[in-house]
């Protein structure tokens, strides 16, 4: 008696087939990420509050979250304000943040078993390099766009400031971009390996 | 895969460091910007007459809606992004540099469709503009940095397999 069990046929997976995939799920990764911004960033604004409040007590009094938008209200004076007035930036976190959508939607079309714990490590090691560029952004603001009458009483020195306007740039045009990728292909070893080494396919 | 990392990282900063001094933005980075600007304005001359550029602002004739392209929007830092890659990952010096020519090309060519694309974004909309500007079409570059590099490492692949020709003369 021949058992009735067809073979499974799985279409390999090719470059070509691995990006359609992953341009197909972006539309949904952005569409959830943006709605469900608030609850998602929440953990990298406990990140920002904790950093806030170890290494700049003397600076900041505390960060509020209005959806994606951090409110760091400071100790700082305005630059020609009445007595009494305190200096608020705001840093959109969502700058920061599309590499979620991304790094989600190259896991989804990944298809590996384990995306579920993919997914939740990189939302976990994603969340730093949130959080610290928005620190950067912040720190920026306060230090170096505000003007001189804000930034010295912030108390940082030429080569801080230094340190803060790359820190600022490294953390705006590099980090977000960069994290995703380097995550997933740290991630995704042995799909990134299955892709190189099929013989004969396209990319 | 830890080394590349190490590597591609450290690379990384050091490439972008570079880029941030100010012999780099005078005579590379500004450049570079002002070229963008010209060759986007020059393929949207082609069906629109109306367009203009200065610098690296492109602006038109018929709306008051312009365009500066700015640091992160010149392709600079998608372009240090695939170098580093490409030189962190071991593989011979004629792939690299083929792979650094092409990979370097495409990305601009993306660039160049994401400035047209974000130009008339804008005039239609301006929300419309942010969100493809703050986050899909910088999501989408580093996309296509991210396709160029895993089709070039599949290739470096091929070309030092066993029996390829390449393999064959090394």
């Amino acid at each position: 008696m021949t058992p009735d069990v067809q073979p499974t046929v799985t279409r390999p997976t090719t470059v070509g087939r691995f990006v359609l995939r992953t341009l197909g799920y972006l539309p949904v990764t952005f569409f959830v990420w943006y709605f469900a911004a608030p609850v998602l960033l929440y953990p990298a604004v406990l990140i920002v509050r904790a950093i806030a409040k170890l290494a700049l007590p003397d600076i900041v009094r505390s960060v509020e979250q209005a959806r994606a938008t951090l409110t760091f209200i400071t100790a700082l004076r305005p630059s020609g304000a009445a007595a009494g007035s305190v200096l608020t930036v705001d840093v959109d976190l969502l700058i920061y943040a599309y590499g979620l959508p991304l790094f989600a939607a190259l896991t989804l079309a990944a298809r590996e078993r384990a995306w579920k714990r993919q997914l939740a490590i990189g939302y976990a090691a994603l969340l730093p390099c949130i959080a610290l560029p928005a620190l950067a952004d912040f720190l920026k603001s306060v230090a170096i766009t505000a003007g001189p009458a804000v930034a010295s009483q912030t108390g940082f020195v030429a080569w801080q400031r230094e340190a803060i306007a790359f820190a600022f740039q490294f953390g705006s045009l590099i980090v977000p971009a960069v994290a995703p990728a380097v995550l997933w292909v740290a991630l995704h070893g042995r799909f990134l390996a299955e892709l190189r080494h099929r013989a004969g396919a396209s990319p | 895969m830890p080394r590349f990392l190490t590597v591609f990282v450290l690379l990384l900063a050091l490439a972008f460091g570079l880029e941030l001094t100010p012999w780099a933005q005078a005579f590379v980075v500004t450049p570079w910007t002002d070229t963008v600007a010209r060759v986007s304005g020059a393929l949207m001359r082609t069906f629109d007459a109306s367009i203009t550029t200065s610098g690296n602002v492109i602006g038109s004739n018929a709306s008051p809606f312009a365009v500066a392209i700015e640091a992160g929007c010149n392709g600079v830092e998608a372009t240090l992004v695939l170098v580093a890659a490409m030189l962190a990952f071991p593989a011979p010096w004629p792939h690299r540099l083929a792979g650094i020519g092409v990979g370097v090309a495409t990305v601009q060519v993306l660039n160049v469709i994401r400035v047209v694309t974000l130009f008339y974004l804008g005039q239609w909309n301006e929300h419309a503009f942010e969100w493809a500007h703050l986050y899909v079409w910088q999501a989408l570059i580093m996309l296509d940095v991210l396709i160029v590099w895993v089709i070039w490492v599949k290739m470096a692949q091929s070309d030092t397999a066993p029996g390829s020709p390449r393999a064959a003369a090394a």
